[in-house]
């Protein structure tokens, strides 16, 4: 080992990395803010990571002066190993350490939650105690089930459900599902545009608006009375900049800006407005700021991303930071093809660009990619112009081709991309595959409950809660949930037919819960006939004797009386504030013994699911079922959380309780919200499958091979959120509202096309009815390559994945838990599924959180007392 | 949003391990959406504080506390790079410099299965010194669970203070860890034989003659391990297992599904879940 630290240009040698002039200037310079545009395939990810690595090693920046964050916490994780890895070959030559663990990478969510617990961003250094961050699916809850009636008749308002819907889709449905999750989309927008209430009702008089925002104020003042706090991902920038700006008010400085000496963001195009705000905020002090994207591939208007942060950057950071950005344009693409490049370059320039039409302003950044891969032979083709029907299986043929010729590695790396994966074409598509005795894995296409394994799944547990029954009411969501409820109900008889074991355990689990019920149902008369009040402490000496007599009481319950065990429980608590109530013990008396995890997990011991494990665990796999199995597993534990039943007792079974709740209530949620993904961050697509994916899921990804499965997008106006919101924005000079919808169109295509490496194939559809977007129409020309004409051989040999980012391993989380059991480790390690029996778990990670707060409260203390001596 | 109000100067160091404590306990309940039992919960914080009264000349000289150790670099045979990674605690004091690994395991099952501990403190080890160039003198293996006679003593502590001196001075949590990175690159290559059958997508459980080992005392794999594993219904050596070999203790097969532990554990679970 030599004290030289290696130049550049060794470690590149190392690490066998060729840069091209471009990305050695995006990666050492330094100076100004810095502006990386990249094109797709540009290698951005590597720039940054040298980029960091040159920070770290070249210009001593140590790595908790870095902000580094991306658009997935998966490509936080790579970023990450990759920085251990490069930084280890540092290490190997000077011995010199590097300590990552204090350095700020991962999502800007993330790190907001980061930085409102980081000391070093509170005044006197104390680690604040932040609000627990809820997700979407929560949010919902939270609104629809546990605050929207109350806070409703707080307002006083009357007939809410319709004059919001009305607001919103111009009907006025009484569906509070509608409802909310309207109010959620623009409460989410209002916080991310830092909207305050006391502001918003200066810019409208409109009476329902006025409501709206009232409703906002209340939905945030109940998110801070939730026990504990919580706070959803929009509020939560929001209290990070409050974080910041408090610390300048507080120290009379600004010192929140000096904290990162750099601040680096990539996927820039996809940020709000509060993002850029917290952005410039943190780079106030060095001005530091380096920010890498694409406006062409920016996809997430609908959740409040505004592409002009990226567009105009250069003139933000006049306003913010009173400087101009060096501007550095990543265009060489490593990933595709030559053609390839060609035409997604020309589709995206077929759009106007221009402001007012004539202008030299664009709302575009423009550029000029460059191919890196010569391969100049076909790479884009199309089906023949015909009905779906013909097409599909044209192209079904072709992938079945390809995989058999072993172009792909796994017919996993074929990928079909849609603007939705609602569309018609999906089924005709999926179906011509299965034809060709292929599989798909499409975990968007239905919403997940109507997937096979859920479908069987909770058909069977609806036999042992019983099957809710269909209301008079409702709408078409309604009606169509409650098919799926009679689909799954009557697809479980048809398993029990050819598993009587099955039958008799779901027969029996019933009986437990009708006992339990019976049980419950005995032990209140014994309490209305003794007159005691429900809330009043048990008191053994007194009730005991009485609730044994209770009426044809079980067993099982006389136990939970009789136990020595829950009786020395019964005495300690007696001692504290809060003795046990009667209402406690009779519900205590009354639980089962298993939870629906706990019963999903049993069930998945019978034949036809055990079998979906088995076929996980071979080498030669299908993963699908078990992915899908354990998604149902995390459900199932979210809805144990959400609506805390992790104990079942007679309080959630009597009255069809569990019945409502489970199904009519939480499932439906997930229905007609159309939860579905399955998503493995590390390994997303199931082996052995043919992945389905919306253009959106596929931001960031590559694929050997790439079918646009539908170039047809309706077009749609300015989402009506967007249109509310609009009015109440201080004037940007953003897109103007009446282009959003085309430019967003060619923007996602542009995304979908660019995933291609090396062969892009387009469905082509013509006939009644159907239609393709332009420029897609003129472009699929007569000249335009077809399938038909095309030569396999042409098409490069799949590579392996060795030029993928290393891996990082955990000694004990992967290593020897693997080595104790493979089995457990693919369950629980590999595809998620959610434990029941997680006491051990949480008694771990609770002693060792707790030790090293100790450890850490120790070492602050020594440090404290050490400049206290020196003072 | 509300800030605590800075720390009380008075606090003292188990009133500190008592608040942290319980923070840690509400919001661990919140990510898991389930307690503990009020017994493990008090268990827990009894290792924790009986940690601080044993060792507190440990505790007071950690100088990096979750010092995250990666070995990048590495390849396994079938070509795949992967780094390794993991957690320590570190001593630096006059010069030595010690490792700790602090587990929450049964200490006679490490003492008994020494040389899994060994094979993994040496790997450590070995990161610490080569990558950072700086000696190191012991590791060790800290098993932060109490033996039975020391859980009793705290429990009746305040009838009998002295009682739980002398257990505490009997207990010894810091099992040494022989030092000695000879077996490291064998280590390693298990390490990489691993990853390549992960990445692989090999999941075949051990087969249900290992599940009727004896592990420790008397428990085997089964009790020990499968009994406590969701997985377990679904899994064929578990089945042939308990078809074959099924001990005293395990229900017989066809009442697996009945099994809900022992009175004890079921007990615990509604302590943990049900509100009072
Ligand atoms: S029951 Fe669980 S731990 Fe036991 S062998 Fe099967 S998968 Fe492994």
């Amino acid at each position: 080992m030599s004290d030289v630290v290696p130049a550049l240009e060794e470690l590149w040698e190392a690490a066998e990395f060729d840069p091209n002039d471009q990305q050695k200037r995006a990666i050492q310079y330094v100076g100004r803010p810095l502006f990386l545009t990249a094109g797709p395939g540009s290698g951005k990810t590597r720039v940054l990571l040298w980029r960091t690595v040159h920070l770290i090693v070249h210009k001593e920046v140590k790595p908790e002066e870095i902000f580094l964050s991306t658009f997935t916490e998966k490509a936080a994780l790579q970023l990450k190993e990759g920085l251990t890895a490069l930084l280890g070959l540092v290490t190997a030559r000077t011995g010199n350490y590097f300590d990552l663990t204090k350095m700020y990478i991962g999502t800007l969510h993330s790190l907001c939650q980061r930085v409102i617990a980081d000391r070093r961003f509170s005044p006197d250094r104390q680690r604040p105690k932040a609000p627990l961050l809820i997700d979407e699916l929560s949010q919902y809850l939270h609104l629809r089930d546990r605050n929207w009636r109350a806070i409703l008749s707080e307002l006083g308002w009357k007939n809410a459900n319709q004059e919001i819907n009305e607001f919103f889709a111009g009907r006025a449905s009484v569906s509070r599902h509608h409802a909310v999750s309207s109010c959620i989309s623009l409460f989410n927008r209002f916080s991310e545009e830092s909207l305050d209430p006391p502001r918003l009702r200066t810019r409208t008089s409109d009476p329902t608006l006025l409501r709206l925002i009232e409703l906002y104020e209340k939905y945030r003042e109940s998110l801070r009375q939730a026990k504990p706090p919580v706070t959803d991902f929009a509020l939560l920038q929001q209290e990070a900049l409050r974080t910041l700006e408090d610390l300048d008010r507080r120290v009379g400085a600004s010192r929140a800006g000096s904290i990162f000496k750099h601040v680096i963001i990539d996927e820039y195009q996809d940020t709000n407005t509060i993002q850029e705000r917290l952005i410039f905020k943190l780079a106030s002090g060095h001005k530091q700021v380096c920010v890498v994207g694409d406006d062409d591939q920016a996809l997430y208007r609908f959740r409040g991303a505004t592409v002009e942060n990226l567009v105009r950057f250069p003139e933000r950071c006049r306003t913010y930071l009173g400087t101009h950005p060096e501007v550095v344009p990543l265009n060489v693409n490593y990933r595709s093809r030559k053609r390839i490049v060609s035409f997604y370059s020309d589709f995206i320039s077929r759009c106007d660009w221009r402001k007012n039409g004539k202008s030299k302003l664009y709302y575009r950044v423009m550029k000029e990619l460059e191919a890196k891969r010569k391969d100049s032979r076909v790479s884009v083709i199309a089906s023949g112009r015909d009905h779906p029907d013909v097409a599909c299986a044209e192209i079904a043929r072709l992938v079945k081709r390809i995989i058999e010729a072993g172009k792909v590695a796994d017919p996993n790396q074929i990928a079909f991309l849609y603007p939705s994966l609602k569309s018609v074409q999906v089924g005709r598509m999926a179906g011509a595959l299965e034809a060709e005795g292929l599989k798909v894995y499409a975990p968007r296409a239905h919403t997940f409950l109507e997937v096979d394994e859920a479908v069987g799944m909770l058909g069977v547990v609806m036999h042992v809660f019983g099957k809710p029954e269909r209301g008079g009411y409702g709408g078409r969501d309604y009606a169509n949930f409650f098919d799926w409820v009679d689909e799954a109900f009557s697809g479980a008889k048809a398993l029990f037919s050819t598993d009587a074991a099955l039958e008799r355990f779901v027969s029996d689990r019933r009986k437990e819960t009708r006992l339990v019920v019976n049980d419950y149902q005995a032990l209140l008369k014994v309490s209305e006939r003794e007159g005691w009040a429900m809330s009043q402490p048990y008191d053994p000496d007194a009730m005991k004797r009485p609730l044994l007599g209770a009426d044809g009481l079980s067993r099982r319950a006389k136990r939970t009386f009789l136990s020595a065990y829950v009786e020395g429980l019964v005495r300690n608590r007696a001692r504290t504030q809060r003795p046990f109530t009667l209402t406690y013990m009779i519900l205590r008396a009354t639980s089962l013994d298993w939870n629906i995890l706990d019963l999903f997990y049993r069930i998945c011991g019978f034949r036809h699911f055990r079998k979906m494990f088995e076929q996980a665990e071979r080498v030669k796999k299908d993963e699908g079922p078990v992915c899908n199995l354990s998604l149902l597993s995390q459900y199932i534990g979210r809805f144990i959380d959400e609506y805390n039943a992790s104990v079942l007792s007679a309080g959630f079974l009597a009255d069809d309780r569990l019945q409502q709740t489970f199904f009519a209530s939480y499932l439906y949620a997930l229905f007609r919200r159309g939860e579905s993904e399955y998503e493995d961050a590390e390994d997303p697509f199931p082996r052995g499958r043919i992945p389905f994916l919306t253009i959106h899921q596929a931001k960031g990804l590559e694929f050997p091979v790439v079918v646009l499965g539908n170039p047809r997008k309706n077009g749609w106006g300015p989402q009506r959120v967007e249109e509310i919101v609009y009015p109440l924005l201080p004037r940007r000079g953003g897109e103007p509202l009446d282009r959003m919808a085309e430019f967003d169109v060619m923007r996602m295509f542009y995304v979908a096309l660019s995933r291609a490496k090396n062969l892009l194939v387009i469905a082509h559809y013509s006939g009644q009815g159907q239609s393709i977007n332009e420029p897609f129409s003129s472009m699929l020309d007569d000249d335009f390559p077809r399938i038909i004409e095309f030569e396999l051989e042409t098409l490069p040999e799949p590579e392996d994945a060795d030029a993928e980012l290393p891996k990082t391993y955990s000694y004990t989380g992967d290593f020897l838990l693997y080595k104790r059991c493979p089995r457990q480790y693919m369950a629980f390690r590999k595809y998620g599924f959610v434990p029941s029996r997680s006491q051990t778990m949480f008694f771990g990670s609770l002693i060792h959180e707790t030790i090293d707060d100790l450890h850490q409260h120790l070492i602050d203390k020594r440090g404290r007392n050490a400049q206290e001596q020196r003072a | 949003m509300p800030k605590s109000n800075g720390p009380d100067p008075n606090e003292s160091i188990e009133d500190f391990i008592v608040r942290r404590f319980e923070e840690n306990f509400q919001r661990l309940r919140f990510e898991n959406g389930h307690g503990l039992a009020p017994e493990v919960k008090e268990a827990a914080k009894r290792q924790v504080l009986l940690y601080w009264r044993r060792l507190r000349e440990v505790a007071e000289t950690i100088t990096d506390t979750e010092v995250r150790l990666s070995l990048p670099g590495q390849v396994t045979s079938k070509k795949r790079k992967f780094n390794i990674e993991g957690v320590v605690d570190i001593v630096r004091e006059e010069g030595r410099t010690v490792m700790y690994d602090l587990k929450t395991h049964d200490p006679e099952y490490i003492r008994e299965n020494l040389g899994e501990y060994e094979a993994q403190l040496n790997v450590y080890a070995h990161i610490w010194q080569n990558l950072r160039k700086q000696e190191l003198n012991e590791t060790a293996v800290i098993a932060t669970r109490p033996s039975d006679a020391l859980d009793a003593a705290w429990i009746n502590r305040d009838r009998n203070a002295s009682a739980l001196e002398d257990e505490l001075e009997r207990w010894n949590p810091v099992i040494p860890i022989p030092f000695d990175t000879r077996h490291v690159q064998d280590t390693i290559e298990k390490f990489a034989n691993t990853v390549d059958r992960i990445e692989d997508g090999v999941y075949i459980p051990p087969p249900p003659s290992h599940l009727s080992k004896k592990e420790i005392r008397d428990e085997t794999f089964a009790t020990r391990v499968c009994r406590n594993c969701d997985v377990r219904f679904s899994c064929l050596s578990f089945r042939e297992y308990l078809k074959t070999y099924r001990p005293k203790e395990l229900p017989k097969f066809r009442d697996i599904y009945e099994d809900a532990g022992a009175e004890q554990d079921r007990e615990a679970r509604i302590d943990a879940g049900l509100e009072t």
